[in-house]
C-alpha cells in the first residue's frame, strides 16, 4: 500500500484544506472497511447460528421426552419404558463428590500460587503446568486413572469416576482461586498482620474471606465443566444400567448414557439421550450463566 | 491471664533513656527508643543513623516530604517490614528496654503490643462486631460476655458505639470512610497495645472526619503513645506533643509541637515548615 | 510517600529479619498449600509416566516403528500410530483453518463493532457457545450436521473445489457425511468460542491510546485493527489460535459420534477416518486387560499427551499471564 500514502499529485480537484486527497483512495479505504466489517459481522452471526441450531435441536428432540416419569423412572432395556433416574443420581453424586474432593486442592494450591509464591520458580512452574492441565485432553485423565485405580482392582467404579472429574476441577479451581486472592488489596493483608495474625490466619480469615464470592464463582465454573465430561467417565465409572448407588461399583451419569443411547437402534433410547442432552446441556448453560454473570457484578462493583 | 496489666506492671521499672537531644521534658519515659538505626531496602539505604525517643503517653508526630523515610521508621516499630523479603534493619529499637528488630522477638506479640492504623481504611470483609473481635481473639481466649464488653468499650472509646450499636451484625463495608477508619482504630485499640502507629491516617478523609479523629487521638494519649505520620502539618501541630522532621532518610530535627513550629532551630526544618520545599 | 516496594501480593520468602515463628500454624499451612501446589505438577508428570508404563509392552513389540506404521490389525495384532495420528492431526488443522477466520471475526465484533448493549449479551452467547458439553456437538454433528453434509456440502464440494485438479483427491469419494472433513468442521464450531475469547481478551487489553491515536488519524475501524491491533497482538493471538489446536487435538466426544472409525489414511477428506482419542474411546471397551491392543491404546494415549503437551507448552508460553 506503500503507493496509495503518497500524495496524490495532480488530481487537485478541491480547493482549500482537502486539496491533495485523494477522492479513490477514500473510496477504497471505506469499501474495505465495509467489506471486512461485513464478513466479520456475517461470521458472528453464523456463530450464533451454530449455538441456535444446537440448542433448538435440543430443545426440539428433547423436550418430548421431558416428564416425570423420565425422571423418575430407572434406565431399561429398549423399549421398556425406561428414565433418567440413575444417570441423574449417579452424575449428582459423581461431580458433587469430584468437586468436594478437588476443590479443596485447587483452592490451596491457588493459595499457594497468590500468597506464598511471587517470584518463586516453582511457584511459576506450578501456574504454568495448571493452566496446561486446564487444556489437557480429558480423555487421557479417563485413561490415567483407569491404570490407576480401576486397573489393578480389575472392576470399574464410582471412585474412579470421582477421582477422574476432580482433577478436572483443580486446574480450574486453581486459576480462579489465585485470580480471585490477587484482588485482595494488599492493606488488607497488612492490617490483619499488624493485628498480630500470623500468616495462615491472615490469609484463610481474612483474604480467603474476602475473596470467597469469586472463588465460589469459580467452582460452580468447575462444577458445569465437569458435569458435561463423558471421556474421562468412559474407562473409569463405565456407566451402569441398573440402580446402584455404590461408589465401589459402576455407576451411570448422563453424559456417558447419552453416548451410549444416542446411536442405539431402539427409538425409546434415542428419545432418552435427546432428553438427558437437553437436562445436561441446560444445566451446565445455567450454571455457567450464574457463574459469571455473579462475576461480572462482583467486578464492577 | 490479663496482658494489659502484664505489660504495664512490668513497664514499671523505669527504663527511660534520656532523649537523644534533651528537647524534651524530662518527665515524660520513653516508651520506645530508636538508638542508631539503619534500615536498608535492598540496596537502597532508607534511613540513616536515626535515634530517637518515643514518650509514653504522649503524641509523637512524624513530618518530612515524600519519601524521607517517616513511614518506613513507622513500619519499623511492628515490624511491618518483616513482610517483605531484602529489607533489613540494623540499629537497636528498644521497648520496655528490649531491642524489637533483633533476631528471635516473636513478632506476632509484638504487634499485639504495638498497633496500626493505615493511611486508607481496612475494614475486613465481615461484621462489624468480628471485626473488633478479630484481633481480641489472636490473643486472648475470653468469654462470651466479656468480648461483647470489649468490643463496646472499644466502640465507645472511638466514638462509633452510638452509631453501629443497632447494627453490629451488619457488614463492616457499609459504613463511611470516617467510620472506617473509627473502627480501625477501635479494632486496634481492642486488643490492647501499648503503642499504637498510625499513618497518616486521615489522608482518605474528609475534613469532618479528620477532625473527629484528630479528637479522638487526644483522648487516646491518656492511655497509649502514639506515633503518627501526617503530611498534614496543621495536623501535626493540632496533635503531637513532639515533632520529628526527616528528610532524605535522616532525622533532622526533633522538638516539642509549639517549638518546632515557632521557632525551628535549623534552617532545612524552617524551609519545609514554612513551604518553601517539600 | 516513602513506602516499601510492593508487589502485588506478599513475597514467597517473608522474615527475612529472622523472626521468631509463633506456633505450628504457619509451617504447617505453609507445607498444606505447597504440597498441593506440588501435587498439581505432579499430575502432568504423573499422567505422562502412567500412560508409558502402561504403553511399554506396544513400544517394546513394535519399536520406534509404532510411530509410523499405518496398521490396526486386532486380528493379526499389528498396531501402529500412523493412522489415528494423521486422523487427529488433518482433522485438528481442518478445525483451525475454519475456526481461526471466524473467531477472528467475532473478536472484532465483539471489540471494535457491536456498541456496549450488544457486545454483552454477543460476549455471553460466545461464552454459551464455549459452555456446551462436548458430546452434546457430537450428538448434534451427528444428527444434524452429518446429513447436511452428505446431502448438501459434500455434493457441493465434490461439483465444485473437487473438479479442480489439485484439490480432486481431497474432495473425492462417497459422500456420506462422516469422515475427516465433518469432524473438522464440528472441531471448528467447538474451538471457535475458545479461540475468540482469548482473541477479545487480547485486544480489549491494548491501551486505548494506541487506538485512539490511530483512529485520530482519520483511520478506518478495518484499517486499526490490521494495521495496529493485531501487529501489537501478534504474539498473544498466535498463543490463542495454539490454545484453539490444542483443544481440537484432544477432543473426544464431538469427533467420535462423527470420525466414521476406520483406520486407514485416504486423501479424501470425505473418507472416514480416526482420530488418537476417539479410537480410544472405540475401541477401548473391546480391549481385554494386558492385551497388546490396549498397551497399543495408552501408547497411542502418551503420544497424544505429548502432541498436546508441545502445543498447549507453546500457547502458554504465547499467552504468559502479563507477558
Amino acid at each position: 500500500m506503500s503507493g496509495a500514502m503518497a500524495p496524490a499529485g495532480g488530481v487537485e480537484r478541491d480547493q482549500g484544506r482537502n486539496r491533495g486527497r485523494d477522492r479513490g483512495l477514500d473510496r477504497r479505504r471505506r469499501l474495505r472497511d465495509g467489506l471486512a466489517t461485513l464478513l466479520c459481522g456475517l461470521a458472528t452471526v453464523l456463530v450464533l447460528l451454530a449455538l441456535f441450531s444446537i440448542l433448538a435441536t435440543l430443545v426440539w428432540n428433547g423436550i418430548g421426552g421431558l416428564s416425570v416419569a423420565t425422571l423418575t423412572r430407572v434406565t431399561a432395556p429398549g423399549g421398556e419404558n425406561g428414565g433418567l433416574l440413575n444417570p441423574i443420581v449417579g452424575s449428582v453424586i459423581q461431580v458433587a463428590l469430584a468437586t468436594l474432593l478437588g476443590a479443596p486442592i485447587g483452592i490451596a494450591a491457588g493459595i499457594f500460587l497468590a500468597e506464598y509464591g511471587a517470584g518463586s520458580p516453582f511457584a511459576t512452574a506450578v501456574r504454568f503446568i495448571s493452566d496446561m492441565l486446564l487444556s489437557a485432553p480429558s480423555i487421557l485423565v479417563g485413561l490415567f486413572v483407569y491404570l490407576l485405580l480401576v486397573a489393578p482392582v480389575r472392576h470399574f467404579s464410582g471412585y474412579a469416576g470421582i477421582v477422574a472429574l476432580a482433577i478436572l476441577v483443580i486446574p480450574i479451581v486453581v486459576r480462579t482461586t489465585e485470580d480471585m486472592l490477587r484482588l485482595v488489596p494488599l492493606s488488607m493483608r497488612e492490617a490483619a498482620a499488624a493485628l498480630g495474625a500470623p500468616r495462615w490466619k491472615v490469609v484463610l480469615l481474612v483474604c480467603v474471606r474476602a475473596a470467597a464470592g469469586g472463588m465460589a464463582t469459580g467452582v460452580l465454573l468447575a462444577v458445569a465443566r465437569i458435569a458435561g465430561e463423558t471421556a474421562p467417565l468412559l474407562f473409569t465409572s463405565l456407566g451402569n444400567l441398573n440402580w446402584s448407588t455404590r461408589l465401589g461399583a459402576p455407576m451411570a451419569s448422563l453424559p456417558v448414557t447419552i453416548y451410549q443411547y444416542a446411536g442405539s437402534a431402539f427409538d425409546d433410547w434415542v428419545q432418552l439421550a435427546w432428553t438427558a442432552a437437553l437436562l445436561i446441556t441446560a444445566g451446565v448453560l445455567l450454571l455457567n450463566m450464574g457463574a459469571r454473570f455473579a462475576l461480572r457484578r462482583r467486578g464492577e462493583r | 491471664m490479663e496482658p494489659d496489666a502484664n505489660h504495664r506492671s512490668r513497664a514499671m521499672p523505669d527504663s527511660a533513656i534520656p532523649a537523644a537531644d534533651g528537647a524534651l521534658s524530662a518527665a515524660a519515659r520513653a516508651m520506645i527508643s530508636i538508638r542508631g538505626l539503619d534500615f536498608h531496602y535492598g540496596d537502597h539505604h532508607a534511613l540513616r543513623g536515626i535515634s530517637l525517643d518515643f514518650p509514653a503517653r504522649q503524641v509523637t508526630g512524624m513530618i518530612g516530604p515524600s519519601g524521607c523515610g517517616k513511614s518506613t521508621l513507622l513500619r519499623i516499630l511492628n515490624r511491618m517490614y518483616d513482610l517483605y523479603p531484602g529489607q533489613r534493619a540494623t540499629g537497636e529499637v528498644l521497648l520496655d528496654g528490649e531491642n524489637i528488630i533483633a533476631p528471635g522477638t516473636d513478632v506476632n506479640r509484638l504487634r499485639s503490643r504495638v498497633g496500626m492504623v493505615f493511611q486508607k481504611p481496612t475494614p475486613f470483609p465481615m461484621s462489624i462486631r468480628d471485626n473488633i473481635a478479630f484481633g481480641i481473639k489472636l490473643h486472648e481466649r475470653i468469654s462470651r460476655s466479656e468480648m461483647d464488653g470489649r468490643i463496646e468499650d472499644a466502640l465507645r472509646r472511638v466514638a462509633l458505639w452510638t452509631e453501629v450499636k443497632d447494627r453490629l451484625r451488619a457488614g463492616a463495608g457499609a459504613l463511611s470512610g470516617g467510620q472506617q477508619q473509627r473502627l480501625c482504630i477501635a479494632r486496634t485499640i481492642a486488643t490492647r497495645p501499648e503503642v499504637i502507629l498510625l499513618d497518616e491516617p486521615t489522608s482518605a478523609l474528609d475534613p469532618i472526619s479528620t477532625a473527629r479523629i484528630e479528637e479522638l487521638l487526644d483522648e487516646l494519649k491518656q492511655d497509649f503513645t502514639i506515633a503518627i505520620v501526617t503530611h498534614n502539618l496543621q495536623q501535626a501541630a493540632r496533635c503531637a506533643d513532639q515533632v520529628a522532621f526527616f528528610f532524605m532518610g535522616e532525622l533532622v530535627e526533633v522538638d516539642r509541637a509549639d517549638r518546632m513550629f515557632t521557632t525551628p532551630r535549623l534552617k532545612r526544618t524552617q524551609d519545609y515548615i514554612t513551604g518553601r520545599f517539600g | 510517600m516513602s513506602q516499601s516496594v510492593r508487589t502485588a501480593t506478599w513475597p514467597a520468602a517473608a522474615s527475612a529479619g529472622g523472626a521468631r515463628p509463633s506456633g505450628f500454624g504457619d509451617p504447617l499451612f505453609g507445607l498444606l498449600v505447597r504440597l498441593c501446589g506440588l501435587l498439581v505438577l505432579l499430575l502432568i508428570g504423573g499422567i505422562m509416566l502412567v500412560m508409558a508404563f502402561g504403553g511399554r509392552e506396544a513400544f517394546s513389540t513394535f519399536g520406534l516403528g509404532f510411530l509410523w506404521s499405518p496398521a490396526w490389525n486386532p486380528v493379526t495384532n499389528r498396531f501402529g500410530a500412523l493412522a489415528p495420528v494423521y486422523g487427529t492431526i488433518v482433522t485438528a488443522v481442518i478445525g483451525l483453518l475454519i475456526a481461526v477466520p471466524f473467531a477472528f471475526g467475532v473478536a472484532f465484533c465483539l471489540t471494535e463493532m457491536a456498541p456496549r448493549w450488544l457486545a454483552g449479551p454477543l460476549g455471553t452467547a460466545v461464552e454459551l457457545l464455549a459452555a456446551v458439553p462436548s458430546i452434546i456437538f457430537g450428538m448434534w454433528g451427528f444428527f444434524v450436521i452429518v446429513p447436511a453434509m452428505a446431502r448438501h456440502v459434500q455434493p457441493l464440494l465434490r461439483h465444485s473445489l473437487g473438479q479442480l485438479p489439485l484439490l480432486h483427491t481431497l474432495f473425492s469419494g462417497p459422500p456420506f457425511g462422516t469422515g475427516l472433513l465433518t469432524a473438522g468442521l464440528i472441531l471448528a464450531v467447538m474451538i471457535t468460542p475458545f479461540v475468540a475469547a482469548v482473541m477479545r481478551d487480547v485486544f480489549n487489553s491494548m491501551p486505548a491510546v494506541l487506538k485512539e491515536s490511530a483512529y485520530g488519524l482519520g483511520s478506518t475501524r478495518w484499517e486499526v485493527m490490521r494495521l495496529v491491533v493485531l501487529p501489537w497482538s501478534r504474539q498473544a493471538v498466535i498463543g490463542g489460535i495454539m490454545l484453539g489446536l490444542g483443544r481440537a487435538l484432544g477432543e473426544t466426544m464431538a469427533v467420535t459420534f462423527v470420525i466414521g472409525n476406520t483406520n486407514r489414511i485416504s486423501a479424501s477428506l470425505f473418507s472416514p477416518g480416526n482420530t488418537i482419542a476417539s479410537l480410544i474411546a472405540l475401541e477401548f471397551p473391546e480391549s481385554a486387560a494386558g492385551s497388546l491392543k490396549l498397551s497399543s491404546l495408552l501408547a497411542l494415549g502418551l503420544i497424544l499427551m505429548l502432541i498436546s503437551f508441545v502445543t498447549l507448552f507453546c500457547s502458554r508460553l504465547l499467552l504468559r499471564r502479563g507477558a
